[in-house]
């Protein structure tokens, strides 16, 4: 009787050692590096069925026109206002130094950098990969990848690889037009105080504008794109079952995506500058 | 299938406009860059460069004609600069032109700027090099505005002194503004000099009607009036 007391408080004291060892450090830390393993996996699973025919170039055009096209308007006004807003808030401090003609060019520089890109790949991680989330998530849970499989498509072919390459190729071209009406939106700012002609305007922009401004900035909209799609796309093809499971997908592909966009960001910026 | 035709139609005017935005981009910044455009290099050999870039600009005139391609150190007291200049300005560039680095503004960037040669001197050569100019250092504005500002204030400080003097009525001047019995002694020989002009105007009136005088007084009427 003694002893199985004894022992049953060793299992107590072992349980409650290795409790305090799981909760909550190291539980999450192995949740963690788990999470990173599997989205490691599902990216080179990306690689190697998108390098494999068949190609699914029908869906591909699909999710190009939903993911890029429809969601020009959205990034067109939030350009818009970007470009207007960030002209109106640097006026006043540029006219104290009596740098109002520097307005033009340093709005440019700000947002073909840095502001156009990365504001465009938030918003669309908010509305495409919470939509790539929650559409995937649904399908996992209605069964319809398993459906799939079944009938003998290849769901991760046809779901993820379109989507992962449409959200690749669309964000840039997205990036391409908010930097433009973002422009636009500052021209329009500088005229609100002052009168700039049109051509004086675009003159500065472009004499301020740099290779070193416009082509590091184009190419980190690809790796925006693509964590875009595939974080969307892991969540929902992974998500738990139930409808609890198609919220938390989306919830989480947009705050894993917004993330990641600001740490490929930040990296960029650090390669760019060993350039400069 | 209608629809999928005319999402695919507008899919391909979004993406044809985005790449045409990109490749207007890249175009005006290649223009800026003389990518685009037939351009001929010279060099300078400057002995300070004053924080100038490679991709600063060019003028000539005070027009912006190129960039600035290459900055590279010859030796320990020379630097060379090569510059990309358009064709077209070619022949405005003379032999004995001359390059110096001036500077956008106080806060600007550098700028080369070539002055004008001799009309009558041959357009300078491709890969040619061009006479510079030594750059106008910060450093050497400050230390001359230093000069200025201890010679202002020495100047200002004689200023004072003498100001000082005149206020306390010391020397002549400050006895002429402040010493008052000096104005009425002033004011007395004024009045004096007047009552004299006027004794001697009188006295000359008399002299003209003395008879002693009037035949020479209307004989120098007389030829005054010939």
């Amino acid at each position: 009787m003694g002893t199985d007391k004894n022992q049953t408080s060793k299992e107590e004291k072992k349980s409650s050692v290795s409790h305090i060892i799981e909760i909550p450090l190291v539980g999450s830390l192995k949740n963690f590096f788990t999470e990173v393993a599997l989205i490691t996996q599902f990216i080179g699973r990306y690689f190697k069925e998108s390098l494999k025919p068949p190609y699914e170039f029908k869906e591909f055009f699909r999710q190009s026109y939903f993911i890029g096209y429809k969601s020009l308007g959205l990034v067109a006004i939030t350009g818009f206002i970007m470009g207007l807003v960030l002209t109106i808030q640097a006026r006043p401090t540029m006219a104290e130094f009596g740098a109002e003609a520097w307005v033009p060019g340093m709005v440019a520089v700000s947002i073909v950098r840095e502001i156009g890109p990365v504001i465009t790949a938030l918003i669309c991680a908010g509305k495409i990969g919470s939509g790539i989330g929650a559409e995937l998530g649904s399908m996992n849970v209605t069964e319809q990848i398993d459906a799939m499989e079944v009938s003998g498509i290849n769901p991760f072919k046809y779901l993820v690889v379109t989507r992962v390459m449409a959200t690749t190729f669309m964000i840039p071209i997205l990036v391409i037009f908010s930097d433009v009406i973002s422009l636009y939106g500052s021209y329009i700012g500088v005229n609100i105080s002052d009168k700039v002609s049109f051509s004086l305007f675009f003159a500065k922009v472009f004499e301020s504008l740099d290779f070193i401004d416009l082509i590091p900035a184009f190419i980190k909209t690809f790796f925006f794109g693509f964590i875009i799609g595939i974080i969307g796309c892991y969540k929902g093809y992974n998500s738990k079952k139930g409808t609890e499971g198609v919220g938390q997908a989306a919830n989480s592909a947009v705050v894993i995506a917004s993330l990641m966009v600001f740490v490929i960001d930040m990296i960029a910026v650090q390669i760019t500058t060993l350039f400069m | 299938m209608e629809k999928q035709k005319g999402n695919t139609i507008r899919l391909g005017i979004f993406v044809t406009l985005g790449v045409l935005f990109l490749i207007i981009g890249i175009y005006f910044i290649g223009q800026k860059q003389r990518l685009f455009s037939n351009v001929f290099k010279i060099s300078g050999v400057f002995k300070n460069v004053s924080g100038l870039q490679v991709g600063n600009n060019v003028r000539f005139t005070g027009i912006n004609v190129g960039t600035v391609e290459d900055i590279e150190i010859i030796n320990d007291t020379s630097v060379r600069v090569d510059m990309v200049i358009e064709e077209k300005i070619h022949r405005f560039i003379k032999k004995d032109a001359k390059a110096t680095i001036g500077s956008e503004g106080l806060m600007g960037n550098k700028t080369i700027n070539i002055t004008h040669g001799t009309s009558k001197q041959k357009q300078i050569e491709e890969d040619g090099f061009i006479a510079t100019g030594q750059p106008v250092e910060t450093d050497e504005i400050l230390a001359k505005l230093k000069t200025t500002a201890d010679n202002a204030a020495t100047i200002t400080d004689g200023l004072a002194a003498v100001m000082q003097n005149v206020s306390q009525g010391k020397g002549t001047i400050g006895k002429l503004f402040m010493d008052t019995t000096m104005a009425e002694t002033l004011d007395q020989t004024i009045t004096n000099l007047k009552r004299g002009t006027k004794g001697f105007e009188d006295n000359m009136d008399a002299a003209k009607n003395s008879f002693l005088l009037r035949g020479g007084m209307k004989r120098a009427k007389k030829n005054k009036e010939k």
